[in-house]
């Protein structure tokens, strides 16, 4: 699985590196590091990947299942 | 309809009302005022605050299309509501509230033993508006002791703001207040060659708008809407959360055993009990929306607290969740005014429940009489909360 964040979306909500420290984190201004990327997601990161993208209030992640 | 969202009710009927609304019909024209338009449910919220470009936030408050005030940078669109955003975004970002958590856990330690021994409280003005204003103060690197003069500012502000008319006076007098308390501080400061650490006032007068300093009616304007956005809503927030914990102590059990549930149980109450009853917006064109015709100058109504509560977006919306997975809320907005404290309210909240379980583990409502809240014309907020507990000797 991969995740990507649209970083026009992205407004800070802070939400997704909260549900999945081990998989996101959050730059100086708070917000997640990757807008506009696309990273790969460890098998035991997937649950929490789930659980961010389900609930950004922007929509901002997409999961892409291998 | 017509429908008047200003004034003190029974405790918990504004989410009632926001209930009967999103289910009886997607759309409103409340002919209130000059008339807005208002949308109850999850879906056209969400795309109303997706769309800041033709959801103008030059107004928030639908009944008033033209405010006198004008609050920077929240009444600002793009792109010059990123500039300001960008000069304060950090000094409020997790990291920074993280180098502040030992603090924000002394504030609220100091005020829960503050109470304890007393074997209850009106946890409304006891705790829930002092937190925090000291938290506030000290985070923006001001001194604790104001913290008395702040409460008062800020219950008589929105006594004013929610439309009461025989609120209007103290209203004025205490946005003068705050705005008089921001020049002394900004005097204070003037001619200083560097920021002083830790101090926001200072960082403010350093800062570069597009090249530029900001001018003092810019700062007094960001000044005072961090206070007036900062304190009411935090305080609302922490009463309803601990009005739940008191009438459920399955919850409160389940969040003692396991202390890894209260950042959810925090998110839950902002869902659940979202204090902004909705938020307004001003139409920037001709557009068709979510079956509404609407023109440019048209105002529009986001119900936020129907929209948290519906069933088309969230499974069992009606019950409170300790542990609930893909809560995507509007509680702290959405779009590009999400609100900027959001996540040192949320670590306030946090940190409040943890410190209160810790010496007050078990306590109820101390009353039979029925709560009141404030109207929804600005946030709801309960009026008085009693608790009690039992003090063992």
């Amino acid at each position: 699985m991969k995740i990507a964040v649209d970083g026009a979306a992205c407004m800070g909500h802070g939400r997704c590196y909260q549900l999945a420290p081990g998989l996101l984190t959050c730059d100086d201004e708070g917000y997640v590091t990757i807008r506009d990327r696309v990273i790969d997601v460890p098998d035991d990161q997937v649950a929490v990947a789930e659980e961010a993208a389900g609930t950004c209030p922007e929509e901002a992640i997409t999961l892409l299942r291998d | 309809m017509h429908g008047d969202f200003s004034r003190i009710r029974q405790a918990g009927s504004h989410w009632q009302w926001a209930d009967q609304l999103r289910e009886d019909s997607p759309l409103y024209f409340n002919t209130y005022a000059q008339g807005y338009w208002v949308f109850t449910r999850h879906d056209a919220v969400r795309d109303m605050y997706k769309n800041p470009q033709i959801f103008s936030s030059e107004s928030i408050t639908p009944w008033e299309p033209e405010p006198i005030y004008r609050f920077v940078p929240t009444q600002i669109d793009e792109p010059d509501h990123i500039t300001y955003r960008r000069i304060v975004n950090a000094w409020f970002s997790p990291r920074a509230v993280d180098r502040a958590q030992p603090e924000i856990r002394g504030i609220c330690r100091a005020l829960v033993q503050k109470v304890a021994p007393a074997g209850g409280c009106d946890f409304v003005a006891d705790f829930a508006l002092r937190y925090p204003t000291a938290m506030f103060l000290r985070f923006i690197g001001l001194d604790t002791a104001d913290t008395d003069q702040f409460v008062a500012w800020v219950e008589d502000f929105f006594g004013g703001f929610s439309g009461d008319p025989a609120g209007l006076e103290p209203m004025a007098r205490a946005l003068d207040g705050i705005r008089q308390y921001w020049i002394t501080v900004l005097d204070q400061r003037r001619g200083e060659p560097a920021p002083r650490d830790g101090d926001l006032a200072s960082h403010l007068m350093h800062a570069r708008f597009s090249g530029r300093p900001l001018t003092d009616a810019e700062i007094l304007d960001m000044l005072t809407v961090l206070v007036l956005a900062g304190l009411d809503t935090t305080r609302g927030q922490l009463g309803y959360l601990f009005r739940h914990l008191a009438t459920h102590p399955d919850d409160r059990a389940a969040l003692i055993a396991d202390p890894r549930l209260i950042p959810s149980a925090v998110e839950e109450s902002l869902r659940f009990y979202t204090i902004i009853f909705g938020d307004g917006r001003k139409v920037t064109r001709d557009v068709e929306f979510h079956g509404a015709r609407l023109k440019k100058g048209d105002m529009v109504y986001g119900l936020v607290s129907g929209a948290n509560r519906d069933p088309r977006a969230y499974e069992r919306a009606g019950e409170f969740i300790l542990d609930r997975k893909h809560n995507h809320h509007f509680g702290f907005a959405g779009g590009p005014h999400r609100c900027l404290g959001a996540h040192l309210a949320r670590r306030e909240m946090q940190i409040g429940v943890e410190e209160w379980l810790r010496l007050i583990p078990d306590f109820r409502v101390a009353t039979g009489e029925e709560l009141a809240e404030r109207g929804g014309g600005s946030m709801m907020t309960l009026t008085k909360l009693p608790l009690a507990w039992e003090v063992a000797w």
